[in-house]
């Protein structure tokens, strides 16, 4: 971490950018390229941190950004980061919404969903990858990420109750 | 409230037109239900119940709010908004299925991060297994995901491409998607008479 104020212009940037280039939601390799390496706002494990966190929240799981905002700025930082991620998706969001029930049948519409939907499976995977080499460090955790996967994916229990169990199982292991 | 009427429009027939206000209640109280994911099933439980959207309707709205960029929830919450009410109703929705998360998750945060020294050792323990499974549940999130780009042509090269260029050799999104998703619209394209400049 620096020292350095965050300049608050560029943290509303930044995520802004955040989140009009996440498809599918979530978005973590481009996360950490621009917060962890490039910006140095937070670090590795703060992004693993506010990921597990989201997940245990109302609303949607990527308020993650929140906490990175807090990290990084405190609570000026915070508001900052969740209004620059969320207000022009949701902008976006909203004049897509009026303007679509005209233009629904045009074929390039068609051929853009069809080009981009391959695109948004590849970089939710990149995504995994990049939080995996953080938060599966030892053979313990691959365990416990498998288990929970396991009881998600065949059972499909409660995501923020696996998390919770996971973070009891972790505490106890002490991972 | 009298809003616009579209005419001949047949997937919007709500019952009543909701208030902002009231739309911003009912988001309010689906995040609150949708803590751990399911977001859109209880948006879609809390729509019809109330008689506020068809089903028809709603899987269009859902559709779309996959499409565009940013997260997915808060999307379908702005775009569910803008069709019922308009601006106004876009602005409330977007709020009301934030609110509940932030307070959270400013409060988490203002703990977690403010503690001198670090988090105590068996605090940092039980978010480093927290991790793990918020690792699976992005693993879970990605199946759907990746099985439907999966079934559209060219998807696998597709997806295996991005998935490297971004994941392992880290590359810079924009002109990874510039490229892959142009590459995609090549194949995609509605008719092969295009002129090649």
């Amino acid at each position: 971490m620096t020292d350095a104020p965050v300049n608050l212009a560029e943290l509303l940037l930044a995520f802004a950018r955040l989140g009009l280039i996440s498809f599918g939601g979530t978005n973590v390799a481009e996360l950490e390229r621009a917060l962890v390496l490039h910006h140095r706002w937070i670090d590795a494990q703060t992004l693993a941190n506010g990921f597990a966190l989201g997940q245990l929240m109302p609303g949607p799981n990527m308020l993650a950004v929140t906490h990175y905002g807090y990290a990084a700025a405190g609570l000026p930082g915070a508001l900052t980061a969740t209004l620059g991620f969320y207000g022009p998706t949701a902008l976006l969001s909203a004049v897509v919404a009026l303007v679509w029930q005209r233009h629904n049948k045009h074929p390039w519409v068609v051929a853009f969903r069809n080009a981009l939907l391959p695109f948004g499976g590849g970089v939710i995977l990149a995504g995994a990858l990049v939080l995996g080499r953080t938060s599966v460090t030892s053979w313990p955790a691959a365990l416990l990420a498998g288990v929970a996967f396991l009881l998600l994916w065949r059972t499909g229990a409660n995501s923020a109750v696996v998390v919770l169990g996971a973070a009891v199982v972790g505490a106890l292991l002490g991972l | 409230m009298t809003r616009a009427r579209s005419g001949d429009n047949p997937t919007t027939s709500p019952a009543a037109s909701p208030t902002p206000s009231a739309l911003a209640r009912m988001f309010v109280v689906v995040a609150l239900a949708g803590i751990g994911g399911g977001l859109p099933a209880h948006t879609r439980r809390a729509l019809t119940s109330r008689g506020w959207m068809t089903d028809e309707a709603f899987a269009e709205t859902y559709t779309l709010a996959q499409l565009t960029p940013g997260p997915n929830a808060v999307n379908l919450a702005a775009m569910v908004g803008a069709r019922l009410a308009g601006r106004a109703g876009a602005l409330a929705c977007t709020i009301g299925v934030l609110t509940p998360g932030i307070v959270a998750m400013l409060a988490v945060s203002a703990v977690a991060l403010g503690q001198a020294g670090g988090l105590p050792p068996a605090v940092q323990s039980g978010l480093r297994g927290a991790a793990c499974a918020a690792l699976a549940v992005l693993l879970t999130a990605a199946l759907p995901v990746v099985r439907v780009g999966w079934g559209v042509r060219g998807g696998p090269v597709l997806t295996a491409l991005t998935f490297l260029a971004l994941g392992v050799l880290r590359l810079d999104l924009l002109p990874v998607l510039l490229a892959l998703v142009g590459v995609g619209l090549l194949i995609h394209r509605p008719r092969p008479n295009s002129e090649k400049a």
